[in-house]
């Protein structure tokens, strides 16, 4: 009853004294809880944020350098495999008669600087210069800048192979000024390269990648050793009022002259989405387990919010008291978690656009090394990255905030009061029922088929929401840890703060669930990643084992990245077969070949004569003949091949299938003789006898050599004669060999291994937080511990251990998860995203040092909360 | 030897003076009530008597030991063997059932296992809940909560036990058996009590009653002897 001459205060005016009185001198009050929160919050976003920026930024340097000289093309027309003679140049322009239409030929190839492996691969492109120069027109920016190089003299670059012009990220990466000259490697001759110019930036266009080197385009045939040959051509019409129409009419005769000639004609956007997505698997992972971090960022804000919402119980408690509904205190608490979720978005975008530049060079290092050449590019923070984060922070902080707030709002003041309500964490993570059956549904998830991407890439739909339902099926059933781990704490004897500990944990409270269950999550998650990385390790190291088993492995430089197009000729490797010492060797030319909406490898193999030492796939469909001259001889009229477990299954094919490869000379009809397991690339791999592709690509250069040396000689010494001889080759024992291979394969596992790293962080950060609120929730008792006699340290030794036992909790459920999640990991996400067979294997050494960092951090973040805590007075009664 | 004697003890709160020159005594065995309104410092001066809290001047003895010279250790050891609590609101440990509650004590005092056994089995039956022994804090009245509370509190043999409100939480039945129940024990073995009560009723079992007011001993009363 509102009193005579005052009217009772609106919602509005309410929230407002609320929003003054306690909320903001909350914050003030609690200036470093506050700022916990925040950071928290800031935490969560940042890794997911940073994951995406790092995976878009590290694959966004894949593209057509005329991108960034001469403006985008319109449409790009290349060979299915191999490379275009220039005479198609004639027959193009004739086709496109009169119609003004900019037709750029270019040709790309591969080189290194000096014997740098860790350089990485230089993109040599060889364009038309001349052509580019007098299309300035409509090719702003970079064409204008070749100045007097592109128009002959003593300073031209015309038709030289050995003058180029760089951008200025590449002079500054490897310190070098105009007419300054660079020792690369192209094939296995070395030349010394004068910067012609320096490219200037444009800020209205992509940068010039920091590998780039344009050359004029005879300049380059003759370096790279493809004379008159092109491997690519582009068309870009000039804007203007016509431009549609001219268009519509020259690309439509180019598509009818592509279609008839088997070439491929696509659009710059084609091109780019097509290889990009042979990486889309390897993404999408790292995608999936940033938002599995997020997963326990959640756990965690959760825990954050419920500690701080039961410090304030009894203020909830008062102001019901006062007359406050339920309702208001329920807007009060929404309003104080919006502000915090937006600030702490915030700072997380802030947060994780510097991480993504932490992480953007090892991704991309991955992809180059893996999939295709790429160079990394700026971390650019797009308006839709940057909402969908806001949005998140401000749903994770609401939804979190609101859980409890909801609860502590509804409970009777009274009891409040006096007693404080106990439990928190959610009622749902009691319901062993439901977790039963979320365990049930999880592994029947696991089940469902993949669902196929058009590049040909199949996503594991399945895979991930039975991981994800398996993760909350864990949240709930380790509830049920708890008594068991009592029961052990109290059978080991300790003393009286020991067996309080314990009897802390037999009857949990929701806390305690919650806790242990964003713990369970973060080691789950991550022993499953440790789960998948050994097994794939084991796997690899076999699979490695068994096949190299030649002496000495020969490449031309820049092997170590699979864009490398660097070649061997023959005249060297006839050299290195008849140095002494040498038994034999396999050969193997390795050619890109666009085909069935996507790019896969083509291996032209040579094998060695000996019938015991030649290079010996592991088989998984094995052919009838495995010897190392089956491939030559045709069966009928077709060709045998050996296929890839990676291709088999992106492109559906199997033991006996028919494929139609397209080549220089035609397209050549093959037969599936075989199906080998490979680990190296899942873009898939056919094999053919060397005999066959050197006719159909009249090639004779090799990419590798797998070199057999007779018996007594030393290996080490062979090497230094090869490398003596041919300086620009790449020669390896076999046991360098291996060793690289790993090292490889820790480095695609790198970022994996960071965000394994903060899960845990993170995970152990939440139970620090959930102890102190315990503690909060627990004053009364710890002022009746201290009047029991109970010291400081005592209370801060109970706290540790039930910090501990907590952990261990945690620890015992996140590892049982961990082996339901490896085992979607390995039969069912690994082999429908990547066709690879992995025998599985749990890294118990591993395993057991994460139970002892986990348990000890969190033993040493207890007893300092239960130190801390110990100080605390119960409320006063007067 | 008197089992308290508190000498002029002041302590404040930021500035604010909650205990202005304080002095009492009790004598062993002797039970004595504090009373006076809310702010008066009665909870203060028992938080300070029972070394929950330090004075700033003055001189608390207890049992002949002064609290002056006690570090945190110190403090704690008196605790565990001298001064017990009784609390209004029992405060119990919820994860411990009445026993446990009630063996606590004797395990932070490092008594072994059969001694301690033997002690709660006692003081269990002395308080009347041996049908009650392995219920837990939640399964229990407020007048059983306060009777573990009780046995709890003369587990360790104390010479003083410090109550604040021992019966304000409990309706004016099971108050009056509490009051007898701490009156019986206190005179079998011996113990000085100290209550803190806004209630006359519990003055009955004291033998004299102190008056606070404003931070200071304003008055005493002597009980009548029967």
């Amino acid at each position: 009853m509102s009193r005579p001459g005052s009217s009772p205060p609106g919602n509005w005016a309410i929230g407002r004294l609320l929003w003054s009185r306690l909320i903001w001198r909350h914050w003030k009050k609690e200036f470093r809880l506050t700022l916990v929160l925040i950071l928290i919050l800031a935490l969560g976003v940042a890794v997911f944020l940073s994951v995406r920026l790092a995976n878009k930024a590290a694959v966004s340097g894949f593209g057509m350098f005329t991108e960034s000289i001469a403006g985008e093309s319109d449409a790009i027309l290349r060979p299915r495999s191999g490379i275009l003679e220039e005479g198609v140049l004639r027959e193009l322009r004739d086709l496109t008669g009169s119609h003004p239409i900019g037709i750029f030929p270019v040709l790309e190839a591969t080189g290194v600087v000096g014997s740098d492996e860790k350089q990485g691969l230089l993109r040599l492109v060889g364009a038309d210069l001349v052509a580019l120069q007098n299309a300035g027109n409509y090719a702003e920016g970079g064409a204008q800048s070749f100045g007097g190089g592109a128009r002959g003299g003593e300073n031209s670059v015309l038709g030289k192979p050995d003058r180029g012009f760089v951008g200025t990220s590449f002079a500054k990466r490897f310190g070098v000024e105009v007419d300054d000259v660079l020792a690369i490697i192209v094939n296995d001759r070395s030349v010394d390269l004068t910067i012609a110019g320096v490219l200037p930036e444009d800020p209205n266009r992509a940068a010039v990648p920091d590998n780039l080197v344009l050359l004029d385009l005879p300049g380059l045939q003759t370096l790279s050793g493809h004379p008159q040959s092109v491997t690519r051509v582009e068309f870009r019409v000039p804007p203007g009022p016509k431009s549609e129409e001219v268009k519509n009419e020259a690309l439509a005769r180019v598509w009818d002259y592509a279609a008839a000639n088997q070439f491929l004609l696509e659009t710059p956007e084609d091109r780019k989405s097509s290889v990009t997505q042979m990486s889309a698997a390897f993404r999408l992972n790292l995608t999936i387990l940033s938002g599995l971090a997020l997963l326990v960022g959640m756990y965690l804000i959760l825990q954050a919010m419920e500690a701080s919402v039961v410090k304030r119980r009894s203020e909830i408690a008062i102001l019901r008291s006062l007359g406050v509904t339920p309702g208001q205190i329920r807007s009060a608490w929404l309003l104080e978690a919006i502000i915090l979720g937006l600030v702490g978005a915030v700072v997380g975008i802030l947060l994780g656009r510097l991480l993504a530049i932490g992480m953007v060079g090892a991704i991309a290092q991955t992809v180059n090394t893996i999939y295709y050449q790429t160079t990394t590019t700026a971390v650019v923070l797009e308006r839709s990255e940057i909402l969908f984060c806001l949005f998140f922070g401000l749903a994770a902080s609401v939804v979190a905030a609101m859980i409890p707030a909801r609860e502590a709002s509804m409970t009777p003041p009274a009891q409040t009061m006096r007693q404080g309500t106990q439990g928190g964490g959610l009622a749902l993570l009691r319901n062993r029922p439901l977790g039963w059956f979320l365990l049930a549904v999880g592994l029947g998830l696991a089940f469902l088929q993949p669902v196929t991407m058009s590049s040909g890439t199949t996503v594991p739909i399945g895979g991930y929401l039975s991981a994800m339902v398996l993760v909350f099926s864990a949240s709930i059933l380790i509830g049920s840890l708890f008594r068991p781990m009592a029961a052990l704490l109290a059978r080991l004897k300790g003393n009286v703060m020991w067996s309080y500990a314990a009897s802390q944990l037999k009857r949990p409270e929701g806390r305690h669930r919650l806790t242990a269950a964003g713990l369970a999550v973060a080691i789950g998650m991550s022993a499953a990643m440790g789960i998948l990385v050994a097994s794939f390790e084991t796997t690899l190291t076999s699979w490695i084992h068994q096949l190299l088993k030649a002496d000495i492995y020969i490449a031309a430089a820049g092997a170590n990245s699979v864009a490398n197009e660097n070649t061997v000729s023959e005249e060297t490797w006839q050299r290195i077969a008849e140095m002494p010492g040498v038994a034999g060797m396999d050969k193997l030319r390795r050619y890109t070949i666009s085909s069935r909406g996507g790019d896969f490898f083509l291996g032209g193999a040579d094998y060695n004569d000996d019938p015991e030492r030649y290079l010996q796939l592991i088989w998984v469909d094995p052919p009838k003949d495995k010897g190392p001259h089956a491939l030559e001889e045709m069966t009928g009229d077709r060709y045998p091949g050996w296929i890839s477990q990676s291709m088999a299954r992106r492109f559906d094919i199997e033991l006996g299938s028919p494929i139609a490869l397209p080549t220089p000379a035609g397209i050549q009809p093959i037969t599936v003789a075989g199906v080998f397991a490979e680990y190296g690339n899942e873009t898939g791999t056919l094999i053919v006898s060397r005999q066959h592709t050197s006719r159909w690509f009249s090639d004779t250069s090799i990419s590798n050599i797998a070199l057999y040396a007779e018996n007594g000689t030393d290996h080490e010494q062979l090497i230094e004669r090869i490398h003596s001889e041919f300086p620009f080759l790449n020669a390896r024992t076999n046991a360098k060999l291996r060793k690289e291979s790993i090292r490889i394969f820790h480095q695609t596992f790198a970022v994996t291994y960071a965000l394994e790293a903060i899960a845990v962080i993170i995970a152990v950060s939440g139970l620090g937080l959930a102890l102190a609120g315990l503690l909060l929730e627990r004053r009364n008792e710890l002022t009746t511990l201290k009047s029991l006699g109970a010291t400081r340290r005592e209370i801060a030794r109970s706290t540790m251990w039930e910090g501990s036992g907590l952990a261990m909790v945690g620890y015992v459920g996140g590892i049982l998860l961990s082996f339901l999640l490896g085992w979607v990991l390995i039969y069912v996400i690994n082999p429908q995203s990547f066709g690879w067979t992995l025998v599985y294997r749990v890294p118990w050494a591993s395993f057991l040092l994460l139970g002892l960092l986990t348990v000890g951090a969190a033993a040493i973040v207890a007893w300092v909360v239960g130190f801390r805590n110990a100080e605390l007075k119960s409320d006063r009664q007067e | 030897m008197k089992a308290l004697q508190v000498s002029k003890v002041t302590k404040s709160y930021d500035a604010d003076p909650v205990l202005r020159g304080v002095s009492l005594v009790l004598e062993a065995g002797e039970r004595a009530a504090l009373m006076g309104p809310s702010g008066s410092g009665k909870s203060t001066l028992l938080n300070c008597v029972g070394g929950i809290d330090r004075v700033d001047e003055g001189e608390i003895t207890v049992d002949g030991r002064s609290l002056s010279g006690l570090d945190e250790e110190g403090l704690c050891q008196l605790r565990r063997n001298t001064v017990s609590t009784v609390f209004q609101f029992f405060h119990l440990l919820p994860t411990l059932n009445a026993s446990e509650n009630v063996e606590f004590p004797l395990q932070l005092a490092g008594l072994s296992d059969g001694e301690r056994k033997e002690r709660v089995t006692e003081l269990i039956e002395e308080v009347g809940l041996s049908h009650r022994a392995h219920a837990m804090p939640h399964e229990l009245s407020g007048g059983e909560m306060q009777r573990v509370a009780i046995a709890r509190a003369l587990s360790i043999r104390p010479r003083l036990i410090l109550a604040d409100e021992p019966t304000g939480n409990l309706d004016s039945t099971t108050g009056d058996a509490i009051l007898d129940l701490l009156e019986s024990l206190s005179d079998r073995h011996g113990i000085a009590m100290l209550l803190v009560t806004h209630s006359r009723n519990v003055t009955r079992i004291c033998e004299r009653t102190f008056e606070m007011r404003d931070g200071k001993i304003v008055g005493q009363d002597e009980a009548e002897s029967e």
